[in-house]
């Protein structure tokens, strides 16, 4: 299932990723990697456990400032901003480990995260409800399980109104009904024109929702395309069975 | 005479609370002891005394006017010495001596200004004769402040509690770390409570000649270690829990002017090895905070 973004002609990328390096001490968590995104398009971001994945989101999310490269959003330079100005151009993102605030409600959490986000009118009930969070709306955070806390997670994320979505490992831990579930949530966002970049162990997952993958290996992109092509590419192949 | 001291020690806890309760919104959302807290209470004070003296103006008008250039003065305060001491290595220590620094200066550049003479205005400037509460009769200063106090208070809590900038502060107290990662504007929640908690601290120093009979520059410091008794015995960055702090203060304060009154002076430090050694979250603290 292989579909294009919706790319208007000539208009720039909602994300641009160019050569970006991160280091850590004399470790270069991110070495050069580089992709695109258009609106409406879900990215698969796979790779071994430490090639880069969650770093390259902490850089375009604003976690970290890049060290080298660069990061453009529909053309413009943007690595390097703090968060809270990556989330008023519409960039937000979900949490391997869900950072929701423990002592507030599931309602109070997503009524913060509209009051920081773009669209100060936002209906907070709305996004609970897409996260299937309506059973426990007045229930502290802390109190909920971490699939809940998961779609929290992605409920807070989205009621900032983000264009470009970073989602790292929201599926790890659900089970085959939730998973199916997710996936749906997920395609549906690109109907509104929202750009995923989907970090995620599980390749079922991967393969049911993206529209392609960049596999990444030691901080670098080393395939682009289908998920189907990059199992059977060599150099793929030898970073996934360890050759 | 145990009614009164009773009455008047929640009109003074009230009063004790809006001293130390900008103390704490500095406290809890960053995590920062402003040793400076009670040198801006002093110029509040001068502020007024000296409007008052000058120009005749009612220190009630000069309170809300106080509450501006304090806030205003506030942000540009923050930005230039706070997200620099939250870049260094340990930044609730060197809070302690940055503030203490900048404690010294403002008492140091207001004795110059001021001289270290006691100053005083005269309580009837806010109303006419005792009043009467409860068949006791106290000064009408004592009632206005502790009004004053409360109308703080309620004000600091609907900006907490129903307005979308404090839900933010709220969200940023719990978990600065979150607040930061998920896109929070943490410098600007943390600038405006910075603006806010020294404005607080203006605002009880407007009422600061009626409620400690006199200013002088160096009462900052005193007044500094009195409003963190109080956070401590309500409980350290929660707001609110200063009222509750203020009042226990307060109303131990007027049982020992009553009854021990040589010991009276000792009270604060009493009352906190007391807290710390009960309950060292603090009466309404709900859970140990890491430092």
């Amino acid at each position: 299932m292989s579909r294009e973004g919706s790319s208007g002609a000539g208009r720039p990328p909602i994300l641009a990723v160019e050569h970006l390096v991160k280091r850590f001490g004399g470790f270069r968590a991110l070495d050069g990697v580089g992709f695109t995104l258009n609106a409406g398009e879900i990215l698969g971001l796979v790779g071994p456990n430490g090639s880069g994945k969650t770093t390259c989101i902490n850089v375009i999310s604003g976690i970290y400032r890049p060290d080298g490269g660069r990061v453009l959003l529909d053309g413009h330079a943007a690595g390097g901003l703090p968060s809270h100005r990556l989330v008023r151009l519409g960039v937000n993102r979900t949490f391997q480990v869900p950072k929701p605030f423990l002592a507030f409600t599931v309602r109070e959490n997503v009524e913060i995260a509209v009051a920081y986000g773009r669209d100060p009118h936002a209906d907070p009930r709305e996004f609970i409800a897409f996260a299937g969070l309506g059973d426990v709306v007045e229930r502290q955070a802390a109190t909920l399980n971490s699939a809940q806390q998961k779609m929290l997670d992605l409920a807070r994320a989205l009621s900032t109104r983000p264009r470009l979505l970073l989602v790292d490992e929201l599926a790890a831990g659900l089970n085959p009904s939730e998973l199916e579930v997710v996936a749906e949530k997920l395609i549906s966002l690109t109907h509104l024109g929202i750009a995923l970049v989907v970090v995620e162990h599980l390749l079922g997952f991967i393969d049911r929702i993206a529209h392609r993958v960049v596999v990444m290996n030691a901080g670098r992109d080393i395939f682009h395309g289908g998920l189907g092509e990059a199992s059977r590419d060599p150099q793929v192949i030898e970073v996934f069975l360890g050759g | 005479m145990l009614e009164y001291s009773l009455l008047a020690g929640i009109l003074f806890g009230l009063y004790f609370g809006l001293v130390a309760l900008g103390l704490n919104l500095i406290f809890g959302v960053m995590k920062i002891v402003n040793l400076a807290h009670g040198d801006f209470l002093m110029l509040g004070g001068y502020g007024a005394y000296i409007v008052f003296t000058d120009f005749h103006v009612n220190p009630l008008i000069t309170l809300l006017v106080e509450i501006v250039i304090f806030v205003l003065i506030g942000f540009p305060l923050y930005y230039l010495l706070v997200p620099r001491l939250q870049a260094s290595r340990d930044p609730e220590m060197l809070s302690l001596i940055l503030f203490f620094g900048l404690s010294q200066v403002i008492e140091a550049l207001a004795t110059l200004r001021f001289g270290s003479s006691e100053r005083s205005i005269p309580g009837t400037v806010l109303g006419d004769g005792p009043i009467s509460l409860f068949q006791q009769t106290f000064p009408v200063a004592w009632v206005v402040s502790g009004a004053i106090s409360l109308l703080a208070v309620g004000a600091i809590y609907i900006y907490l509690y129903r307005t979308r900038i404090g839900q933010l502060t709220r969200a940023v107290m719990a978990q600065r770390e979150e607040a930061l990662s998920t896109g929070i504007d943490v410098q600007r929640i943390s600038a405006i409570a910075f603006g806010i908690g020294i404005a607080g601290a203006a605002v009880a120093g407007v009422l600061s000649p009626f409620m400690m009979g006199s200013i002088t520059p160096s009462m900052g410091v005193g007044i500094t270690i009195t409003s963190f008794a109080v956070i401590v015995i309500g409980s350290l960055g929660n707001p609110l829990g200063t009222v509750a702090g203020g009042i226990i203060y307060g109303v131990a304060l007027m049982f020992m002017q009553t009854y021990f009154s040589s010991w009276a002076n000792l009270l604060p430090y009493l009352l906190l090895i007391a807290i710390l050694l009960v309950k060292p979250t603090g009466l309404f603290g709900r859970r140990m905070r890491n430092a």
